[in-house]
């Protein structure tokens, strides 16, 4: 764990113009678990409050490789892709979908479809803790509750992941909420009529170099992405997977969710970087410490962007 | 959890037709709040209602004539219950009759402890993390009802425990326990095989969460001991000791128990969703709470 202590490089690593709240850093939101990871688990009593923080600070946790994503980012890596093989720690690059804002958070706003009533109500009642329409104060996003997440929000948090291969199965270990998810590689189907759940029912197989997942069996309770973006129990998720090079994963989501949306949602792809000296921490939501929580978080100013 | 050999895929794929019986499963396949609440007349039962045979022990060890896999804990695993305490099926405790005396500050977590289960339980006055949905850690999950798997892969061996979805990871790579680990619900586990056995030292814990779900108190200086043992295919052996200093005035070395491999089952997925929080409440901590019929 290393301290970011001079704000100064965070500005200097931030690719965008985004702008930092005013609020002011307790001690323990510097103990970031941004650039730690090379060693382990962070503070519990830091578990919550950061969170807030690490939305804010996401740029930086790619603060080797400034560059916004893009396609030179897979040309940096000579190394031949692993066939077949997606495991590793892996942590999204920036890509600054929305100007102002990081843009880890959203599915993809501009390339949202319409959304249907049904998906306009929830976008409506939804107040998310970032992006455009972030109003200090008001947020009721569901992690504020510690629910678990599911994809693809999950897929879309400023946090890192880790792929592990086992025969039958893909295992995927999100840092965030400490959620793990399994996608089924033994042949199965999805399934007629699944639970409803928060991470949904996954299969997943191979084509040519694309591991592709398919995931039905969503409840209705949580969002999309941290913009507030509905799910509803309608929706069929698929997850592209393409290893570009040894250190750059591509993923690419579609949201097939009739009943939130007119037509399918088909984000451009975002890429990972490979990063082999991370291990995933603990980190827990608890809602025994939400009141340090409320504290330093949802009390000072929120994080709406200063657009 | 869901079948997963022993049924045709299709059937497996449909979760509802898939299920299997038993008394847990009907707890697993509806919400963690619900399941609680049903959890609690479950521990009133005898213990032979878990399981076909009547003395699982016995029978587990004479069962399966194949051999152990060697340095392999693959699959899922589901306690025994062992009836540790009359009445209850003793799943959810270490073991209280060889619980070393408290120390002055054990004592004082221990009385403040107003557990769900067990003999200190008391209708209407729980106060188990659980019930906010604090994530539980060992050797509080290893006690749990509620089957585990184990998965190993180079290097590692992780463990997803079926209630509250909660995965744990063990490092068997060699490396050695942390110095000053930052006090987490999981702990810094490491593991390396003695022979036959896998044995798990966890350090690192913080003392948000109880020992068990009878609310024997689990400090930050707690090191904690995991012997696995492959009895025989089917049958998992694991003995729990607990050494901590400031709880407990010396070590507590409980007797192993005994898992039972379930080739045919998959963990599903429970999280404690706070959400839920409010049914929760009008079922579980309102009514009656889930105290034991006979205390010991």
């Amino acid at each position: 764990m290393k301290e970011v202590k001079d704000k100064s490089l965070r500005r200097q690593l931030c690719p965008t113009n985004f702008s930092f709240p005013q609020l002011p850093i307790p001690p323990q939101l510097t103990l970031l678990p941004l650039l730690r990871r090379t060693i382990l688990p962070m503070k519990l009593a830091t578990a919550l409050a950061p969170m807030l923080a690490l939305l804010t600070l996401a740029p930086i946790l790619s603060a080797q490789a400034v560059q916004p994503a893009g396609k030179t980012q897979a040309a940096t890596s000579t190394a031949p892709a692993l066939s077949h093989d997606l495991s590793g720690v892996w942590m999204q690059y920036p890509d600054g979908d929305v100007p102002g804002v990081p843009g880890m958070n959203a599915v993809s706003n501009r390339t949202r479809p319409s959304l249907t009533p049904w998906g306009q109500a929830k976008f409506d009642a939804a107040k998310p803790l970032v992006g455009p329409r972030a109003v200090p104060g008001v947020e009721n996003n569901p992690e504020l509750r510690c629910e678990p997440d599911g994809p693809p929000k999950l897929l879309n948090l400023p946090n890192p992941f880790e792929i592990v291969q086992i025969p039958g199965r893909v295992l995927m270990f999100f840092e965030l909420g400490h959620i793990w998810r399994e996608i089924w590689t033994d042949g199965r189907p999805l399934p007629k009529d699944p639970d409803p759940t928060y991470l949904g029912y996954s299969v997943g197989k191979w084509e040519g170099d694309t591991f592709v997942v398919d995931t039905i069996g969503f409840n209705d309770k949580l969002w999309d992405d941290s913009y507030g973006d509905p799910r509803s129990d309608a929706t069929h998720l698929t997850e592209r997977y393409r290893r570009l090079n040894h250190d750059t994963l591509e993923l690419q989501i579609i949201i097939d969710d009739p009943k939130a949306y007119t037509k399918t949602w088909v984000s451009p792809p975002k890429l990972h970087k490979l990063e082999p000296a991370w291990e995933i921490a603990e980190w827990f939501c608890v809602l025994d410490e939400d009141q340090a929580y409320d504290e330093v978080v949802r009390k000072p100013a929120g994080i709406a962007p200063s657009k | 959890m869901r079948h997963r050999t022993s049924l045709p895929l299709k059937q497996t794929a449909n979760g509802r037709s898939s299920r299997a019986r038993g008394l847990h499963h009907r707890v697993l396949e509806i919400p963690f709040a619900t399941a609680l609440a049903i959890l609690g007349p479950a521990l009133a039962l005898p213990p032979n209602s878990f399981a076909q045979s009547g003395k699982p022990s016995e029978a587990a060890k004479t069962q399966v004539a194949a051999e152990p896999l060697s340095h392999d804990l693959s699959g899922v695993w589901m306690q025994y219950p062992e009836g540790d305490v009359p009445g209850t099926p003793g799943m959810n405790t270490v073991n209280q009759r060889f619980r070393p005396p408290l120390t002055p500050w054990g004592q004082a977590r221990l009385d403040a402890a107003r557990p769900l289960v067990g003999p200190k339980a008391v209708a209407g006055e729980e106060n188990s993390p659980t019930l906010r949905c604090d994530p539980d850690g060992p050797p509080k999950v290893l006690n749990h009802p509620n089957p585990f798997e184990i998965v190993q892969i180079p290097g590692r061996m992780f463990m997803f425990f079926e209630e509250q979805h909660i995965w744990r990871t063990i490092w068997a790579d060699g490396r050695a326990l942390p110095k000053d680990p930052d006090p987490s619900y999981l702990g810094y586990a490491v593991g390396k095989w003695e022979g036959d056995t896998f044995v798990v030292e966890t350090i690192g814990f913080n003392d948000k969460v109880w020992a068990d779900a009878y609310g024997d108190p689990r400090s930050e200086q707690t090191h904690l001991t995991e012997r696995y043992r492959r009895l025989n295919h089917d049958t998992l052996e694991l003995q729990v000791t607990i050494d901590d200093p400031k709880s407990y005035t010396k070590p507590w070395v409980s007797p192993p128990k005994l898992h039972k491999l379930e080739s045919g089952w998959e963990i599903a997925e429970w999280f404690c969703a706070a959400d839920e929080d409010k049914a929760y409440d009008e079922v579980v901590r309102k009514p009656a709470g889930v105290a034991p019929t006979s205390n010991k």
